[in-house]
């Protein structure tokens, strides 16, 4: 956690209360003794439903649920995954809501829509564990950078002078790629509700759409920033992990009720997840393998070249700026990904609050310790020998400077100077 | 069908969007909907700008296919605005649940309007679902047909490899590979495959 983790007492105490009643097997991953492979493999452990469906949208992101299963870590745990690649957002949520899907990746952001019923369906969600940080991005068209606009403050100035209307894209409306845009643009002083016009467009379209004029800048996961720029369509303006270093992405969803029938089966995805993260995490040539295995045809399907360099940290910004990443996207970072922490759930009910997508404050805390299932995750990360942080909370300092820790939502969410 | 019905109808038609890449099944999706009495505002092969046209048409119902990449466009307007298309086919209180299952099932999603009565939305999404169930089964027909035809290509490549290389004529060859697929339990097709995949070895 490199002293980045932020501990409060009360959390901590809750903390330990809650593994303490948890018993052996997570005391034995918050020691850091993993237990042998394959502890749920036998017995009353048995997953209950053994070939599981999970849904995943083409994106450099979806590695570590692909990656569980071609490497067959699924197996070590007495489960097969199968990935089954998906169209929209929408239809990821549909399926998960109506069980053709068992779990999927999908935007932290949209399963607190679903459990609150924003735009559409409501229904009782679950978050079994994060499955990334960082490695989302927004690009900027080449237009707008031959009107000025390189990064967030020339952006503002020419919105300001108001010649046209602009447009930015984001990937769905709950989702994280609208709260990163929303948080930038706000950032800098650009009011995203009432300064710009913004719409929604698959990820895999982004680039064919910017070329065609549809948007003026977006903001989606990687590799698709990347392929603007060899594209040379556009460029990056800002990374995600310039908004928020290490900040929550893409989690394993699934239903509450899932998890409530399938206990067994949904730790023994966390675990295979969490082998396949630390897996991809732990070498360079891991991260090369998993690129060229994801940009196939039935994965995110586009070059190796344009997955992998992101992937390394790499980057380039298509101004001709080249620089190493070192908070470039990560699936394990010894674990610190993978926890579902409150805090990371409630700031997204924070956001939808500030935009206007929530009328009234939520119970944050209880929400979100509805959703993210701690339980699970810790039992699971056992099973996979994955230490546990110290805090269901974590602290981060923002762009615009501002801190969040999880401690007063209520506060934190109505204390933006640009909201709804 | 009384008159009086069809008066009814015709007084609360329902303006329709249909967004289908697939022409010939947005043709019989029209058809059916007319049919019903319903009227279709319009229909959109391709999707660029749809937010603009969704504001322009005001359909009272969308269908879509549920596995069309255009559907987040849509959740966009469902939640951004409230006087806009909102997904139904999963809305437990819209219609009932079996009918959701089919209807996602068959691959058809509906948006309607916030406030329009579910009674009224039925008959389209039931119109729909026929539709798509239909055009799903032409495909499953085209697909096995095909099947069928690159079986018997398979088939007949290995009986043509059996007769030269074990000099038999082609009756016997086939009963060689009917046996050979017997034993194995295998199908016909299978067989053929490996025994093309042992000849390309050998010879």
């Amino acid at each position: 956690m490199d002293g980045k983790e932020f501990s409060t007492d009360r959390g901590r105490r809750d903390f330990m209360r809650k593994s303490m009643r948890l018993g052996s097997a997570a005391l034995a991953g918050i020691s850091g003794l993993a237990p042998g492979g394959g502890a749920w493999a036998a017995g009353s452990d048995a997953p209950e439903k053994k070939e599981v469906r999970i849904g995943f949208i083409p994106l450099t992101d979806c590695a570590s649920v692909v990656m569980a299963a071609v490497n067959r870590f699924d197996e070590k745990y007495g489960i097969k995954i199968i990935a089954t690649k998906e169209a929209s957002w929408a239809s990821v949520r549909d399926k998960l809501v109506n069980g053709e899907l068992d779990a999927a990746h999908v935007l932290y952001g949209l399963i607190y829509g679903v459990q609150l019923g924003i735009g559409g369906p409501k229904k009782d969600m679950a978050v079994l564990m994060g499955l990334n940080h960082n490695g989302q991005a927004i690009t900027l068209s080449n237009q707008l950078r031959d009107k000025g606009a390189t990064d967030g403050a020339s952006l503002a100035r020419l919105v300001a002078k108001k010649e046209r209307e602009y447009t930015f894209a984001q990937t769905f409306p709950t989702g994280t790629h609208a709260m990163w845009l929303y948080y930038w643009l706000a950032a800098n002083g650009i009011d995203p509700m009432k300064d710009v016009k913004s719409i929604t467009v698959p990820p895999p379209q982004m680039v064919a759409n910017m070329r065609v004029g549809n948007m003026d800048g977006f903001c989606v996961g990687e590799p698709w920033g990347n392929r603007a720029i060899i594209d040379k369509i556009g460029f990056t303006a800002v990374t995600s992990q310039e908004i928020w270093t290490d900040h929550p992405e893409k989690v394993l969803g699934t239903t509450a009720d899932f998890a409530q029938k399938h206990p067994n089966t949904a730790r023994a995805m966390i675990a295979a997840i969490l082998d396949a993260g630390r897996w991809i995490d732990a070498s360079l040539a891991n991260k090369q393998k998993t690129a060229e295995t994801i940009a196939q045809k039935a994965y995110v399907n586009t070059d190796t070249e344009v997955i992998v360099a992101r992937m390394l940290g790499r980057y380039e910004n298509g101004l001709g700026k080249s620089w190493d990443d070192k908070n470039h996207m990560k699936f394990y970072n010894d674990g610190a990904v993978n926890f579902p922490y409150l805090s990371d759930g409630m700031w997204f009910l924070t956001q939808h609050r500030r935009w206007g997508l929530l009328k009234e404050d939520p119970d944050y805390a209880g929400v979100a310790r509805k959703v993210n299932r701690i339980d699970l995750y810790q039992q699971g990360a056992a099973a996979a020998g994955v230490a546990l942080p110290k805090s269901e909370l974590r602290a981060a300092r923002l762009i615009d400077g501002s801190v969040w820790d999880g401690r007063d939502p209520k506060k934190y969410a109505a204390g933006f100077k640009i909201k709804a | 069908m009384s008159v009086a019905l069809d008066l009814n109808m015709s007084a609360t038609k329902l303006k329709i969007l249909v967004i289908d890449e697939s022409r010939q099944r947005a043709g019989e999706i029209c058809a059916g909907l007319a049919l019903a009495g319903h009227q279709v505002l319009a229909v959109l092969a391709n999707t660029d700008d749809l937010a603009g046209q969704v504001a322009q048409i005001r359909p009272d119902v969308i269908l879509i296919d549920t596995e069309s990449p255009s559907r987040d466009t849509l959740e966009h307007l469902a939640t951004m605005e409230r006087d806009m298309p909102r997904p139904v086919v999963i809305f437990a209180q819209a219609s009932d649940p079996a009918t959701i299952r089919r209807a996602i099932g068959a691959g058809v999603a509906a948006y309607v309007v916030d406030g329009l009565e579910p009674g009224r939305l039925e008959p389209v999404i039931d119109v729909a679902i026929a539709r798509f169930e239909s055009h799903q089964a032409l495909k499953q027909e085209l697909a096995e047909a095909t099947q069928k035809l690159s079986d018997r290509k398979l088939i007949d490549r290995a009986k043509g490899l059996l007769m030269k290389t074990r000099g038999l004529d082609e009756e016997a060859a086939y009963a060689a590979l009917r046996r050979l697929a017997m034993d194995r339990g295998q199908p016909l097709s299978a067989a053929a495959k490996d025994v093309i995949a042992v000849a390309k070895l050998l010879l």
